[in-house]
């Protein structure tokens, strides 16, 4: 009996731990919905007069002005206050870095390199359970699980898609219809016809990225990494030195802009403003871009589909939200990640700055933007068509920046001729293996 | 005992004068000390440390430096370096001693040219790149634009390798040679006119009293202008880097841009930055000594 009396003590006692417990930190069971989350009145008792740092950086400007409102928002919705660091994408890393390893890391920071961070990341899943992750796209949140736990440790923030976008303008001048399909030679052909048309500067622009030209190799049907952590790039070497001779023959003949390309070194750069200017027709970039282009074009402009060769589709990336175990307000600073990633607030940022949702409740619900739709329609169905070999890369998080960032320094060799496409694809292959090599050290 | 006391009283007041000027000193000493030799101290010792993450450091030995050393780009750094600093000092030099004389000959308007002369200096490099980026640029650029207009083709200032260098040769000259300029002419102040004149009566002319006393008596404002400008072509990086990111194909990528790839870049790794940065510092601090050395010999003679 007397046992019996202490189990029952013990059971309560334990129930009322665990019950006070989440109380007090508002933390949901496994199998709560987090999509609407609110803020316990402990929470917000805790929280009022707190300060959190959100260090963020914005490809436009309706992204920055979203942000904002948001900030003030979450700020009367919490008491809290937080500090947005504005910073420029093309350091977003190095002042990220020197920031944790000085000891001044921020707590909460929107990022696109996630991998760099794992050690030093927030477990969203101690505030969220374990079935956090399941609220989001799954091959987006495949960049932001530890290692080792696989627990998730930032949220997907926004998918984005590589693709053309078209001076509509041009196109008419040069008498061209509006592609609804079409391959890399027609692409060409019809860049050159309205350049001539338009007599403008070039006829293609693509961002200097290596991420954006992994568009091109996997229409081709080439890949460099796969799901297995393996490098795959022998198996489709000589499709992917035909994609890269592609590209890099319209630099090297001053059809696209060389000077931004190889005139710029290690920085990154985005002839976003060449396109802007009217000064090219087609611009191989990303949805990232078209609030910008939106808000500044003086003419008119289309994303149209991707071109087909082996495989059609985009080449997969996106933003991250990521909360640090340094910061001072941890569960203030985690809450700040899970509201931003809220649908109400994403379908917020999505509609605003023409961003593609990365929460599975969004996407089967669908975006309806004020503007725009048929673009967006675009992204999305180019995001369907992408092959799911496009998302092997991420399985090696850390090692994405540098991969995409040698293969770019390899495409400024070969428009400048120093080694052949062949060439270039050879040491890509030995780079990847050295790479992978460190994963096993 | 009056005496004693009287002694006693003097060397109190004579160890207070001892102590005052370096009580005057102290706190520039202090921050000399804390943000400069405290710092280098530091990162003389991380370059035997390595981490990925700036907060976890391992001992390494020399490992950076053999890395450093083995690095396949590092050779076309120490070119490009040795080229630019060359080319930079030998041309401050002269340009800035013919800007001098002829700005020390001005009867007009003597305080504009001089702050023109001086203006580069005051811009941010950032600012400097940005410019000259769209001055030098290849379709656009109002450099060009004259090119073409006079007859000639459209150079990629910054597309072409040996463009490139002549391009952040002349940037960096444009920047400071206002600068060493107005060195020299306080230099060239500073010479007697009584000298001058007595070579003007003994018929010297224009050329000669330039090249036998004007510029032997200029040698140790030189010496000082030739440090400087060594010490500035080494530490070159900002406007390069906003003019030309270490392009077109790691042309212009000098060793200062070099260090802070590897220091800050990603992952960052402030030994392998700090080890490249100990190299640096050893080359200037030779170069300068030797400067110095030779320097002080001519003077000698």
């Amino acid at each position: 009996m007397k046992i019996k009396s202490l189990r029952s003590k013990l059971a309560i006692s334990s129930s009322l731990v665990l019950v006070a417990g989440l109380v007090a930190t508002g933390l949901p069971s496994a199998h709560a919905d987090t999509s609407t989350l609110k803020p316990t009145a402990a929470q917000l008792a805790a929280w009022k007069g707190k300060t959190i740092t959100y260090y963020f950086y914005h490809d436009s400007q309706a992204e920055l002005d979203t942000t904002n409102a948001m900030i003030t928002d979450f700020q009367n919705l919490t008491g809290a206050t937080v500090k947005l660091d504005d910073v420029p994408y093309t350091t977003l890393d190095q002042q990220l870095q020197a920031r944790i390893a000085a000891g001044n890391t921020p707590d909460v920071a929107r990022l696109n390199n996630p991998g760099l961070y794992q050690n030093v990341a927030l477990d969203l899943e101690t505030y969220f359970g374990r079935t956090y992750k399941s609220e989001f796209l799954k091959g987006s949140t495949l960049q932001v699980q530890d290692p080792k736990t696989t627990h998730l440790i930032g949220l997907p923030y926004d998918l984005s898609v590589n693709g053309p976008i078209i001076n509509v303008d041009l196109f008419k001048k040069a008498g061209i219809a509006i592609p609804t399909s079409w391959n890399w030679a027609t692409l060409i052909a019809n860049a050159k016809k309205a350049q001539a048309a338009g007599g403008t500067d070039y006829a293609f622009a693509m961002d200097k990225s290596g991420h954006r030209f992994s568009t091109v190799m996997s229409q081709f049907g080439a890949f460099m990494v796969d799901k297995n952590q393996k490098n795959v790039l022998p198996t489709s070497q000589h499709r992917a030195a035909k994609a890269l001779k592609l590209i890099t023959d319209l630099y090297a003949a001053d059809l696209a802009p060389r000077d931004l390309w190889v005139g710029t070194g290690t920085k990154y750069s985005s002839p976003v403003n060449v396109f802007i200017a009217g000064a090219v027709p087609v611009f191989f970039s990303g949805n990232f871009n078209l609030a910008t282009i939106n808000a500044n074009a003086k003419f008119n402009f289309a994303v149209v589909p991707n071109p087909k060769e082996l495989n059609g589709g985009g080449w997969p990336g996106g933003k991250f939200l990521m909360a640090f175990k340094a910061s001072k307000n941890a569960d203030l600073a985690a809450y700040f990640t899970n509201w931003l990633a809220q649908p109400a607030q994403m379908e917020r940022m999505d509609k605003a700055a023409f961003w593609l949702p990365t929460r599975n409740d969004l996407v089967a619900k669908g975006i309806t933007y004020s503007s725009r739709q048929t673009d967006m329609n675009n992204y999305l169905a180019d995001a369907a068509a992408t092959p799911s070999a496009a998302y092997g890369i991420q399985s090696v998080p850390t090692l994405t920046g540098s991969i995409y960032n040698n293969l770019r320094d390899l495409m400024t060799l070969v428009m400048t001729k120093k080694i052949t496409a062949d060439q270039a694809i050879a040491t890509q292959i030995s780079f990847i293996d050295t790479q992978l090599a460190t994963l096993k050290k | 005992m009056l005496i004693k006391k009287a002694g006693r009283r003097g060397s109190s007041v004579s160890w207070s004068r001892r102590l005052v000027p370096y009580l005057f000193v102290a706190p520039n000493l202090a921050i000399f000390l804390t943000f400069i030799i405290w710092p280098a101290i530091r990162g003389f010792w991380i370059s035997f440390f390595d981490s990925n993450d700036g907060v976890h450091f391992k001992y390494v030995g020399n490992a950076n430096f053999k890395e450093i050393l083995h690095d396949p780009t590092i050779s076309q750094v120490a070119r490009n370096t040795i080229t630019y600093v060359f080319f930079y000092v030998v041309l401050a030099i002269t340009i800035s001693i013919a800007l001098a004389l002829v700005v020390n000959e001005q009867k007009f308007a003597k305080g504009f040219f001089r702050a023109i002369l001086f203006m580069p200096v005051m811009l941010s490099p950032v600012v400097v790149g940005l410019i000259w980026s769209d001055i030098v640029d290849r379709k656009h650029g109002p450099l060009n634009a004259a090119i073409k207009f006079l007859g000639g083709g459209a150079p990629g200032w910054l597309v072409d390798t040996n463009l490139g260098m002549v391009t952040v040769v002349f940037v960096g000259l444009w920047v400071h040679v206002g600068f060493y300029s107005i060195i020299l002419l306080a230099g060239l102040q500073g010479i007697d006119r009584s000298v001058l004149e007595a070579a003007s009566i003994d018929g010297a002319s224009r050329m000669q009293t330039i090249r036998q006393i004007i510029l032997p008596l200029l040698k140790p404002t030189t010496l000082v202008i030739i440090i400087l400008a060594t010490i500035h072509g080494f530490q070159s990086f900002d406007f390069i880097y906003t003019l030309t990111g270490g392009g077109p194909l790691g042309a212009t990528t000098l060793i200062v841009q070099y260090i802070y790839e590897r220091a800050f870049g990603v992952p960052i790794r402030y030994g392998l930055g700090s080890a490249a940065g100990v190299i640096l510092f050893l080359v200037i601090f030779a170069f300068t000594a030797l400067n110095f050395i030779a320097g002080r010999r001519r003077n000698a003679v």
